[in-house]
């Protein structure tokens, strides 16, 4: 085949990505849209083990090469990763663009992407010469920038089992189909014993990454729901300050303000 | 429902639904040379040379200089060259084609092309133009002293942005040098006749010398009526210098960026109002026309004369003009400048009820024309105005009056509603006497020994249906079945002129000719002979003489007219609207196939919805439009507006065949005006002057409120 | 030099080409599929719709490479199943068809809906053809095609 691999295993692709100069390719419904020219592709959709979604005792795994519509149709995916990947563009692009390309290609807009952030996902990645576990948040170093070695693919995305129940998810996108995220935002919460134990919150296509202020969270950690509405106002305004936004589609000062209404209509359905 | 309104299968459906149908890209390649043009990065620079890189053997570099005849491209005016002169006035500007076998060794050497330009200051901006194209005043009664004795005195400006006609096939032409030495054009194009008094011209051949077909075309709402006429113009002159075929077909981002759309515009109304009536508008309508003048000319008469509304306003006097500023050139697109002025006066309207304190729709209820009144050009509505009983449809429809009442009050939490409505008419066929005194169209029917009935006309099917409804109105008359009577794609080598493929006037105008030339074949009748019959266009006799110079007259012998409402769901977190529900009654007379008129209703009407909404494009400081791509002009999807619901009101037009009038046009009119007055109810009574009203200025709104 | 191999409307081809090419572009080339409309080349349009393996897909954002022992299926292989012949009269009936250019690609979009749904409410045909963009119809006259075939094509989906 004149410039592309078409590897049947992962040990096949691995040893091919060490020793050629190739583009990992999935789902190529971003990839064909950038439209490089003279390289070679590595073919990952005949690798079964990048297929599968599976369960251990702490995670979902899915794999990279699982396209959107795989995941809406397994019974395993969590209903805020399926809402979040339901509202990617239409159907054809949902068959063929997977979860791996979703973080390879690199951008905050990755609505599977944003997903991961809130829910603490991390990521298997793996080379010939071994592989490792990374957080989602530090794999993204920023724009089309990862921590991705020349001779790494991702393999799988590990997601959290539990604790992703009570969510809030908001696409704004320019119209109902066919759109490319304008302000993502996801929202996770907790509480055990009468106590907050998780409040995160991600914001997509706002900046160079996914938004993730883990310090600002801890304002509400641990704190009742009177506490936490106590905090309310300062929390909002640390966002409020921490959040520069970019400038895209549509302007920098429309995102925050978007940003901060969903971000405060998140606390108000958890009653803070 | 009258049996001519009976929808059967459209003739070209199954060549349509299976794939067979052969696009100007689906031409196999073979012998065929690729064109693509080099366009200019500079919005306004002297092209000083061309550094060209060395072509390959069977490569071909085209400017200029390679026109045999006239460089200049006959639209209304003669200023579009077919290459660039000395300067270039447009980022996109076509400077030269680039031709050859293999497209991506031709995109390469374009793209080698070193284009050294001497930059000059260019108007971006329509607020620093200075050169009007066109300047257009007309006007009745004593207007100054109207707003003397008025009690109040409204002045507001409004604007629009641009459209993209975002048709799903792309701009394509293709030359074909003939062994008899004619040049035969061919590709997607609404007006072969347009494009062959310009090949001809660019040719220099004289017109025996050219032939145009227009092929299979995917889609044109009046983006392709002049632009083949450029691309024809240059793929022929390619052709010629190349003496092989020659197809130039664009890419979405070129089609977007450079090919002409619609006129944005400021409208300043300034509006006297005595004992709760409009006594006089004085109105300023401008248009930003683009770098070149194109059609902007009959846009902007198309748009005055509909600055007035369907009011009848005692005193009135009318600006226009079209500005040069140095951006892609506007042109044609359905409603044709219209659009951009019912959205101004019906906002003006409503904002003074609400100033006044009387409802809107009565107060604009109170000033609708009726049959016989005077035109904005001192005409006359000749036919009855049937808008009274279309309100009262829509209102049955989607309980209007209720509604609009419900969501006047204070509306809290996050989602909150509004609905408005439009009123509108839209001109039928062409503006004042071009059908007479330019287009004077000729239409042809020829009968075969076998029986069978070819229709011979130049008008375009480009899917509305022509190529159905022609040959239904003829098979009527001939009481013969629809398989006897059938309809060719236009070549100019074989059909007479009867006219473009525009201003809602094939149907009426071009059917109404067919339907007597089958008149005249039927008393004729032979069996088992050839024969042909012609029919030419004659001037209905009521109609009041039209004289451009002055405005006045009958601009159109009749109306469609239209009442659109819109409700919507306003987000106040995000500023997203959902569209709850968007309701037209359309009344384009006898529908020749109710399917037919239905979709172009529903297809119309969505694309206005898109303007008046979410189809938002505009340039950068330099000139350059940044929204050249699906992912960045946004049309609507399936999802959009899946509550779409039309109706026809039927008022006959005794001049169009079987009580026909121009449809094609009217759906798209009116939606900016219904959506942005239901925005302003949702948004809580605010006042609003510009379309599209995305999301963003709704939270700008919000935002403004919460400070 | 391996061939990229893969089936077209049923027919074994081989594909001599590089990997990196773009299907939309070599099956309108080299297969002379012309059904297989451009509308955008970035997967925002659909008239490039075309289904691999039984899947919708947009044949603009596909390389060669990954069609390697693929089942691809165009127009020009659908208009000859029963399936269309009934989808086919659906449009026909109401006249869903207008300029032409996106119906291949509504058609097969269509298809694969009715493959998986094959009793679908109007919400979600409205979903399963939002991918394919259409600019003259305004959509309701589609929509409707589809919910006439899928009444009409018992048993066939």
């Amino acid at each position: 085949m004149v410039n592309g691999y078409v590897p049947a295993s992962l040990a096949e692709a691995l040893e091919l990505r060490s020793s050629r100069d190739v583009v990992p390719y999935a789902g190529g419904t971003d990839l064909m849209v950038e439209n490089r020219k003279g390289v070679d592709y590595l073919f990952l959709n005949k690798i079964t083990e990048l297929q599968q979604i599976c369960e251990d005792e702490q995670y979902i795994r899915i794999g990279a090469g699982v396209t959107f519509t795989q995941a809406l149709e397994s019974p395993l995916v969590p209903p805020l990763m399926k809402e979040a990947v339901s509202r990617i563009a239409a159907p054809a692009i949902r068959n063929a663009g997977t979860f791996g390309g979703n973080l390879g290609n690199g951008s905050a807009k990755a609505d599977s992407v944003l997903i991961e952030f809130v829910a603490d996902a991390k990521l298997r990645l793996c080379s010939v010469s071994g592989e490792r576990i990374v957080p989602v948040e530090q794999f993204y170093l920023g724009r089309k920038k990862l921590d991705l070695r020349p001779d790494e693919l991702i393999v799988e995305i590990l997601l959290p089992k539990s604790g992703l129940e009570q969510y809030v998810y908001e696409k704004v996108g320019g119209r109902n189909a066919l759109a490319i995220s304008r302000v993502s935002f996801a929202g996770v919460f907790a509480m055990e014993d009468g106590k907050i134990t998780n409040v995160a919150a991600a914001f997509g296509a706002v900046a160079d990454t996914v938004l993730r202020y883990r310090d600002i969270e801890a304002m509400l950690i641990g704190k009742t729901i009177d506490e936490a509405k106590a905090l309310k106002g300062s929390y909002l305004d640390a966002y409020a300050q921490r959040m520069v936004l970019t400038r895209g589609r549509v302007s920098a000062e429309y995102r925050k303000t978007v940003c901060m209404n969903l971000l405060e209509d998140f606390l108000t359905r958890f009653d803070i | 429902m009258e049996r001519i309104s009976e929808s059967v299968v459209k003739k070209d459906h199954a060549p349509k639904v299976s794939g067979r149908s052969i696009y100007v890209a689906d031409y196999p390649s073979e012998g065929v040379l690729c064109g693509k043009l080099l366009h200019a990065k500079v919005a306004r620079a002297k092209v000083l040379r061309v550094e060209v890189p060395p072509l390959p053997e069977g490569y071909f570099y085209v400017d200029a200089k390679d026109v045999p005849g006239d460089n200049n491209v006959n639209i209304v005016l003669d200023d579009t060259p077919v290459f660039c002169r000395e300067t270039v006035e447009y980022i996109g500007e076509p400077i030269a084609m680039l031709c050859g076998p293999d497209e991506k060794t031709v995109e390469r050497l374009r793209d080698e092309c070193k284009v050294v330009y001497e930059e000059l200051e260019p108007v971006i901006d329509l607020s620093a133009a200075t050169h009007a194209f066109f300047d257009y005043h007309f006007g009745h009664g004593d207007v100054d002293a109207a707003f003397a004795q008025a009690d109040r005195i409204f002045e507001e400006s409004f604007r629009t942005g641009y459209q993209e006609q975002a048709y799903l096939e792309t701009q394509g032409m293709m030359a074909v040098p003939e062994a008899d030495g004619r040049m035969f054009v061919h590709g997607s194009a609404q007006c072969a006749y347009y494009i062959h008094g310009a090949v001809a011209r660019a040719l220099g051949c004289g017109p025996g010398g050219v032939h145009i077909l227009q092929d299979v075309t995917g889609g044109g709402f009046g983006g392709k009526e002049a632009f083949p006429s450029i691309l024809g113009c240059q793929v022929a002159v390619a052709a010629h210098k190349c003496a092989q075929p020659v197809r130039c077909v664009f890419d979405r981002r070129e089609d977007m960026e450079y090919t002409s759309k619609r006129h944005p515009s400021l409208c300043k109304y300034k509006v006297a109002v005595k004992d709760g009536k409009v006594t006089a508008m004085d109105i300023d309508v401008i248009f930003n026309a683009g770098a070149y003048s194109t059609l902007s000319a009959v846009v902007l008469q198309r748009g005055i004369i509909a600055a007035p509304g369907v009011y009848n306003v005692p005193n009135v006097r009318v600006h226009g003009c079209a500005m040069k500023t140095n951006t892609s050139p506007c042109g044609a697109y359905r409603g044709f400048g219209a659009p951009q002025t019912f959205f101004a006066v019906e906002m003006m309207m409503d904002h003074i009820a609400r100033a006044l304190g009387v409802d809107s729709l009565a107060f604009k209820q109170s000033h609708l024309v009726k049959q016989g009144d005077m035109t904005s050009t001192c005409g006359r509505y000749h036919f009855p105005v049937p808008l009274p009983a279309m309100i009262d449809e829509v209102d049955a429809v989607c309980d209007y009056r209720r509604k609009r009442e419900e969501y006047a009050k204070p509306q809290t939490g996050r989602y909150r509603r509004g609905i408005g409505m439009s009123l509108y008419f839209h001109g039928a066929g062409f503006t004042g006497s071009g059908e007479r005194d330019i287009i004077k169209a000729v239409a042809k029917l020829r009968k075969y020994a076998d029986g069978t009935v070819e229709v011979l006309a130049s008008n375009g099917e480009i899917g509305q249906g022509v190529r159905t409804t022609f040959p239904k109105i003829v098979a009527h008359e001939l009481n013969l079945p629809l398989d006897k009577v059938y309809y060719n794609h236009p070549d100019t080598a074989r059909v007479p002129d009867s006219g473009p493929t525009v201003a809602s006037r094939s149907l009426m105008v071009v059917g109404e000719l067919l339907r007597r030339a089958a008149i005249q074949l039927r008393e004729k009748w032979v069996d088992g002979i050839e024969q042909e019959v012609e029919e030419h266009f004659r001037e209905p006799d009521f109609l009041i003489p039209f004289y451009i110079d002055k405005f006045q007259g009958d601009a159109y012998p009749t109306y469609a007219w239209s009442v659109n409402a819109i409700e919507v769901e306003v987000d106040t977190y995000t500023g997203l609207s959902k569209v709850l529900g968007a309701y037209g009654s359309f009344d384009v007379g006898t529908p020749i196939d109710y399917n037919v008129v239905m979709g172009q209703m529903e297809g119309g009407f969505l694309q206005g919805i898109g303007y008046a909404s979410i189809e938002k494009m505009d340039y950068d400081a330099k000139g350059r439009i940044r929204n050249n791509s699906f992912s960045d002009y946004l049309i609507p999807t399936t999802k959009d507006v899946p509550n779409l619901k039309c109706m026809l009101h039927v008022e006959r037009y005794p001049d169009g065949p079987y009580g026909a009038k121009g449809a094609g046009e009217l759906p798209l009119v009116g939606a900016p005006g219904a959506y942005v007055e239901a925005m302003e109810q949702a948004l809580g009574g605010v006042a609003l002057h510009h379309a599209p009203f995305t999301a963003e200025d709704t939270l700008a709104v919000l935002t403004k409120e919460a400070i | 030099m391996n061939a990229i191999c893969f089936t077209l409307n049923g027919l074994p081809v081989s594909y001599e080409g590089s990997a990196a090419d773009r299907l939309l572009e070599v099956l309108r080339g080299t297969y002379r599929c012309t059904s297989v409309k451009c509308g955008c080349k970035e997967g925002e349009c659909g008239a490039c719709s075309v289904l691999i393996d039984g899947t919708l897909i947009n044949s603009c954002c596909v390389a060669m490479g990954a069609v390697e022992g693929a089942s691809v299926v165009t127009m020009e292989g659908f208009r000859e199943t029963e399936r269309f012949s009934v989808l086919e009269k659906a449009f026909a009936s109401v006249s869903a068809v207008q300029c032409g250019f996106c119906i291949p690609g509504m058609v097969l979009a269509a298809e694969a809906l009715l493959s998986k749904c094959p009793h679908p409410t109007e919400e979600e045909i409205r979903e399963g053809l939002s991918g394919n963009l259409c600019r003259c119809t305004g959509y309701n006259a589609i929509v409707n095609a589809v919910s006439i075939a899928a009444k009409e094509g018992k048993g066939l989906w």
